[in-house]
């Protein structure tokens, strides 16, 4: 009912091909589209600044890891890493005077640029092994930000981020600071839209499902293995420059350390491998769950005048955030992006379930 | 009796309701501290204990009366050192009237800069963050309050240079640290005062986050130092010190920077380190009058905020001590504006006009001005006895001209790019 398929015919190949083949889903991405347009009109400037924006960035990383492990299967435990060459490098571009529209792009092709050499280790190992090895680019890049401080700024290790003009307009606010996220987000989102859809993304798939079989059918498992690793660095610079600039504004090495890298790899695995939207839920629930859970568990506390102490009032949430991460997993494992696709599944018949496919 | 669950709801909503408006009814003059802290990841050595203290001493100003009517409520939030949450405690507390903010973690004191310094918000930065914010010229709402590590740094060679007979050529001194950010900090200070008295000095760092560190002290052992400096925190700090006792360096001649308290000593046992000497930024024990009256007028009433045998630790004292610095600093403001509520710029004011105030005892006497913010840099020598801490000097900083080359060099940078 909600969906209608009926009727709906494809008789053509470009409709046949478009990314959203019934009309009810593209009036509801046209529809998100709009609010997350509307949103700094609409939501009350806290959330706009510390909830839409980092999770804006974040899903934007979560892509970009995605795009890497559920696109050609490649495990990467460094993604925080080639985000943090990426903030570096832009901030210190920036400061030597570059124009933000190309810190923005130089970024990418910094992390790039590194972060396709520690992809050569995919070459090799697969699995596991590949997981170590990425394991081993997070910790040599944090060591040497650390140790050198004409990268990590002397002796209080922290960046402060210059001032920036974006196509001729001040990004101060966290208003324009969301826009420019938004942007970025929304050139990603619809690179790994199409580019499944594309004679690379089905390449990636091959060498993802079975990389000597790929070489078989005469796919480049070299080639493609890098390029993955390229693409997805880049994208990781991308938005490494984008959480510095939009939102941490001063860079310190801790922001960029293994725990960044692990949150961005549950996202994925959260929200779904290969996921476009499954990237959305599941930075979501990584990033914004803990510090839901912890101002609702101190309202309740506070509202019920419950003498709770400080120490468990702390760790509630986490054993909360803990539940809910097994409990999601365990309720569908495929992440949170087949929840959605569960219940669009029911709806796109309802009320006639005995029609589904 | 039996409820059901309609019955169970229903008392459930209007306790809830009843809650709600009791705490609106009471329109209190309330000034907002907003402490959003880390209770669970990275500073769960010293979290606990330092907000009880804070809290602690707030219910002692509270069950005054408060100051000139005025009430104080402490804000607290988990961040778990986490930037992204520590932000958005930031942003909320700040929505919601708090005059100032004290994170308590290095990472989110330092991304809150440019926050701080923008909205015009006082960031407390005790015992931790940028030491380059003593400037306050170049960082006018930051506020570390407390010695920093430089200072504390100058004053532990200081200490050792007395013990020495004030000749310290061709000493061995060993800095054992973490290698972070942190560990490596003193290491400029070290370096000059090395070549300024001509003591031999040799670094040694461990790995984040230091539970083994045996490679670093068979290497100390074959240094034969006359003096080690152990330079770390929490677990670290308990592994350096076993690890010393084991590779037979006397505890008498190592030294800790202030992280180190009565808790960490129970882990590595009483007996086991006797004579270690750390330094000290806050008076320990219970015998400071203000901790003494703590016990007295809250702890004493049943109004403590946790464990009664916490109350006198080391970062309990360390908690009171920076709750102290900023009523003083709110008593300052209000001094000046009777008639305004405090706000987050009076404050600011209130906090730099700080003058000799030692709390009762607790403090060295701390003058914060606004070029000044680290308020004298005094620390003093304590000595672990098996029992608690001895203090084995007075008051005093040392050195604070490499100290304030550091911080101005570091602040010039800071002003030149933080635009």
């Amino acid at each position: 009912m909600f969906y209608r398929a009926a009727g709906i015919r494809h008789t053509r190949y470009e409709s046949d091909r478009r990314l959203w083949r019934l009309p009810f889903d593209r009036w509801l991405v046209g529809l998100v589209l709009l609010l997350l347009l509307a949103a700094p009109f609409v939501v009350n400037s806290l959330y706009l600044g510390t909830y839409m924006l980092p999770w804006l960035v974040w899903a934007t990383a979560t892509l970009g890891l995605n795009l890497l492990m559920g696109g050609a299967g490649q495990v990467h435990l460094g993604y925080g890493a080639v985000m943090a060459i990426g903030a570096y490098g832009s901030v210190h571009l920036a400061r030597a005077g570059l124009p933000f529209e190309l810190v923005l792009l130089a970024a990418g092709f910094l992390s790039a640029a590194i972060g396709v050499v520690f992809g050569a280790a995919a070459l090799r190992v697969k699995g596991l092994y590949l997981a170590i090895s990425t394991l081993a680019m997070q910790y040599l890049v944090d060591f040497v930000i650390i140790h050198v401080p004409a990268i990590s700024g002397g002796t209080q290790a922290t960046l402060q981020v210059p001032k920036i003009t974006f196509f001729g307009m001040r990004v101060v606010s966290d208003i324009d600071n969301y826009y420019l996220a938004l942007f970025v987000c929304a050139l990603v989102t619809l690179f790994m839209l199409n580019v499944r859809r594309s004679s690379f993304g089905r390449a990636l798939a091959a060498v993802r499902e079975k990389d000597y079989a790929a070489e078989i059918i005469g796919v480049s498992t070299f080639r493609y293995k890098l390029l993955a690793f390229w693409v997805s660095s880049f994208i990781g610079g991308v938005v490494g420059c984008l959480f510095a600039f939009c939102y941490y504004k001063a860079v310190t090495p801790e922001q960029f350390h293994l725990e960044l890298s692990i949150q961005l790899l549950a996202a994925v695995i959260v929200g779904g491998l290969g996921s476009v939207l499954g990237s959305f839920f599941g930075a979501a629930l990584i990033l914004l769950a803990p510090v839901i859970l912890n101002n609702a568990i101190g309202a309740v506390s506070r509202a019920f005048s419950l003498n709770v102490s400080a120490d468990i009032a702390a760790h509630a949430p986490l054993m909360l955030y803990g539940a809910l991460i097994v409990g999601f997993l365990l309720f569908e494992p495929l992440g949170l992006a087949k929840i959605y696709n569960n219940v669009r599944n029911y709806f796109v018949v309802w009320p006639f379930r005995h029609a589904r496919k | 009796m039996k409820f059901n669950l309609r019955q169970c709801m229903a008392a459930g909503v209007m306790a809830a309701l009843a809650s709600f408006s009791s705490t609106g009814m009471a329109q209190e003059k309330v000034v907002k501290f907003g402490f959003p802290q880390d209770f669970t990841v990275v500073y769960t050595f010293v979290t606990a204990e330092y907000s009880q203290g804070q809290r602690d001493y707030l219910s002692l100003v509270n069950e005054r009366g408060g100051i000139r009517g005025y009430k104080f409520s402490a804000e607290i939030v988990d961040h778990g050192s986490s930037v992204p949450r520590g932000i958005e405690a930031y942003e909320r507390f700040k929505r919601e009237g708090v005059v100032l903010i004290d994170p308590l973690s290095t990472p989110v004191a330092r991304a809150l800069v440019p926050r701080a310094m923008a909205d015009k918000m006082n960031l407390i930065m005790a015992y931790s963050g940028r030491s380059d914010a003593a400037d306050g010229s170049a960082f006018p709402y930051v506020m570390p309050l407390s010695t920093n590590y430089w200072s504390q740094a100058a004053s532990l060679i200081e200490y050792i240079s007395r013990q020495e007979k004030n000749d310290l050529k061709g000493k061995r001194i060993a800095f054992v640290y973490i290698d972070s950010g942190y560990g490596r900090e003193p290491l400029p200070v070290l370096q000059e005062l090395a070549k300024r008295k001509g003591f031999e000095l040799q670094a040694f760092p461990y790995t984040s986050p230091g539970n083994d560190q045996s490679a670093a002290w068979s290497n100390v052992r074959r240094f034969k130092p006359d003096w080690s400096i152990i330079w770390g925190a929490g677990a670290g700090q308990v592994v350096s010190i076993k690890e010393a006792v084991r590779n037979g360096i006397p505890t008498d001649r190592i030294a800790s920077v202030a992280w180190l308290s009565e808790s960490e000593m129970n882990v590595v046992g009483n007996d086991a380190a006797k004579g270690i000497l750390k330094m000290e930024v806050v008076a320990g024990g219970r015998e400071p009058k203000v901790i003494a009256d703590i016990m007295k007028e809250v702890v004493g009433r049943g109004k403590g905020a946790g464990k009664n045998e916490i109350v006198g630790t080391t970062y309990y004292n360390m908690g009171v001590a920076m709750a102290t610095l900023m009523v003083e600093g709110v008593r300052l403001a209000l001094e000046k504006n009777p008639n305004a509520a405090p706000t987050a710029e009076s404050v600011n004011e209130g906090l730099r006009s700080i003058t000799k105030f030692t709390a009762e005892g607790l403090l060295p006497a701390v003058t914060i001005s606004k070029t000044d913010h680290q308020g004298g840099g005094q620390s003093r020598v304590a000595q672990w006895d098996g029992k608690r801490w001895v203090a084995r000097s007075d008051w005093f900083a040392a050195d604070q001209d490499i100290v304030w080359q550091l911080i101005k060099a570091s602040s010039e940078e800071f002003k030149k790019t933080g635009k």
